[in-house]
């Protein structure tokens, strides 16, 4: 048993969206959508600060797994669920498709899996498509390729060490020590959902 | 702070909060009129499948705003019951259908007792629905417009005087001693009704006034769109406020009673749609691309 969870480092982001690329080739997530496509995973381009002192920021976003996540919450059927690791998973069988929880999470983290979109991925993917039904889908942190001891995807092919991962439990891991010494800090902790998704910024 | 007004939601999730709670509102009214009033078995036989008409009428399109309609049977999958609004409010459902049925039945066949206590069940769900429609919104902790006490009890209000409404167009052309007096006691609650509404949505706006950013914007968003000043402030809470207060001092006045009640009822809608419109979420600074 593992508590999981990511830091994301947007000092060293470059903003390639290598990660969001992984991922949906990985995920098969609907990159073919209109609107700039659903992704588990974004890079967000900011603009801070007034002329003369301004920079550009790119900001990686992701599911929170929270402790205490208000789409688990809110969903009827009990198909979203906490795995044994702190992953917050969807069973699809059991999605209703409410979409209680894309509107129940504070973290935009979450999106449909419609019908389309099942062709497009039957369409691109052929026989290795993953998604046979429609369904709210979100991050897993690639909970198979954990299981085959592999990191996330998007942490996997990070170029600039923005996306580091890893056992919250383990004191010695990178993700733990940047935690636990407070240079990493949660993103929005006055809703109460503690996530374990964590920033330096 | 990123504010970014939500998509997900939209008109059928609002015409569903619209009649749901109208429907359990209606349910809960008639019974009470047929148990309290003595306004007969018909009346309330009538009201309640009435009731449990137009909440079914809601449910057809609360089903077609799924992702895909015909995995609706999983609502009844009621798994997370312990935490989940919309698992808590099929159990309401199906309950304000089962004591709502056997309490018609009860009725019809005169079981007196078994009428009584089916009744007050079927009375208790009813209420239950027009809560739960408030208290889905208020479970979402990213929009804090929605995550508010007052919103249920909002919604609860609305949802009764919609249904005082429903039942004065009913009760207006009946001429029988019970009907008089039933639809007056109507009319005296559905007063009192507006004007606790209109009391609660200052104390929310007021709240809104002095809230957070995204409360503010939502609030801004509303006091600016003419259809929520104008059409449900204005025609849907105050016009029929007064029209009341006056029908309820002249003698025949039903026909005035029960136009005040049209304009309630066509701003019972407004107030949902028009809330669910308002729905702002708060995302942490860099989250909304």
């Amino acid at each position: 048993m593992a508590r999981y969870g990511m830091v994301m480092n947007v000092k060293t982001c470059l903003g390639c969206k290598a990660c969001m690329a992984a991922c949906s080739q990985w995920n098969q997530t609907p990159f073919w959508a209109e609107d700039g496509g659903k992704w588990r995973t974004r890079v967000t381009e900011l603009q801070e600060g007034k002329f003369p002192e301004v920079k550009r920021e790119f900001f990686p976003t992701i599911c929170m797994h929270c402790v205490n996540p208000p789409c688990h919450s809110v969903c009827p059927t009990g198909a979203t669920y906490i795995n044994k690791d702190g992953i917050v998973l969807i069973d699809y069988d059991l999605c209703l498709g409410c979409g209680y929880c894309i509107e129940a999470c504070p973290y935009d983290a979450r999106y449909e899996y419609e019908k389309d979109d099942l062709e497009k991925d039957e369409f691109y993917f052929g026989e290795d498509a993953r998604h046979h039904q429609v369904h709210v889908d979100k991050c897993t942190f690639c909970v198979d390729r954990l299981a085959e001891g592999e990191e996330p995807s998007c942490a996997a092919t990070c170029v600039g060490h923005a996306r580091i991962f890893g056992d919250l439990d383990d004191p010695k891991s990178e993700v733990a020590q940047l935690v636990n010494s407070g240079k990493a800090k949660p993103l929005g902790e006055y809703m109460g959902a503690q996530p374990k998704v964590y920033y330096i910024k | 702070m990123d504010l970014v007004q939500q998509h997900t939601w939209g008109w059928f999730i609002a015409i569903y909060l619209y009649f749901g709670g109208l429907g359990g509102a209606t349910i809960a009214l008639g019974i009470l009129g047929e148990l309290r009033f003595n306004k007969g078995k018909w009346f309330g036989i009538g009201t309640a499948l009435l009731g449990l008409a137009i909440l079914s009428f809601g449910l057809i399109w609360l089903i077609l705003d799924l992702i895909n309609p015909l995995r609706f049977l999983l609502a009844l999958w009621v798994k997370g019951i312990a935490h989940s609004w919309i698992a808590r409010g099929m159990i309401i459902i199906t309950g304000a259908y089962v004591f709502g049925v056997l309490y018609a039945l009860a009725a019809f066949f005169e079981w007196t007792t078994f009428k009584k206590w089916m009744g007050y069940a079927a009375m208790f769900c009813g209420f239950g629905v027009t809560t739960y429609t408030g208290l889905l919104l208020n479970a979402n902790v990213g929009i804090p417009f929605w995550h508010t006490p007052a919103l249920p009890v909002l919604f609860t209000v609305s949802a009764f005087s919609t249904g005082c409404a429903l039942l004065m167009w009913v009760l207006a052309g009946k001429n029988d001693h019970e009907s008089e007096h039933f639809f007056h006691a109507v009319e005296g609650f559905d007063i009192f009704l507006i004007s606790l509404e209109l009391l609660i949505l200052f104390a929310y706006f007021d709240f809104a006034r002095l809230g957070n950013a995204a409360v503010m914007k939502s609030s801004h968003m509303l006091l600016t769109n003419p259809l929520f000043t104008i059409g449900f402030v204005v025609l849907g809470l105050i016009a029929p406020l007064i029209l009341e207060a006056y029908a309820s001092m002249k003698e025949n006045s039903k026909g005035l009673a029960a136009f005040a009640s049209a304009l309630v009822l066509i701003g019972g809608f407004l107030l949902r749609y028009l809330i669910v419109w308002a729905g702002v979420f708060q995302y942490p600074h860099g989250l909304a691309g």
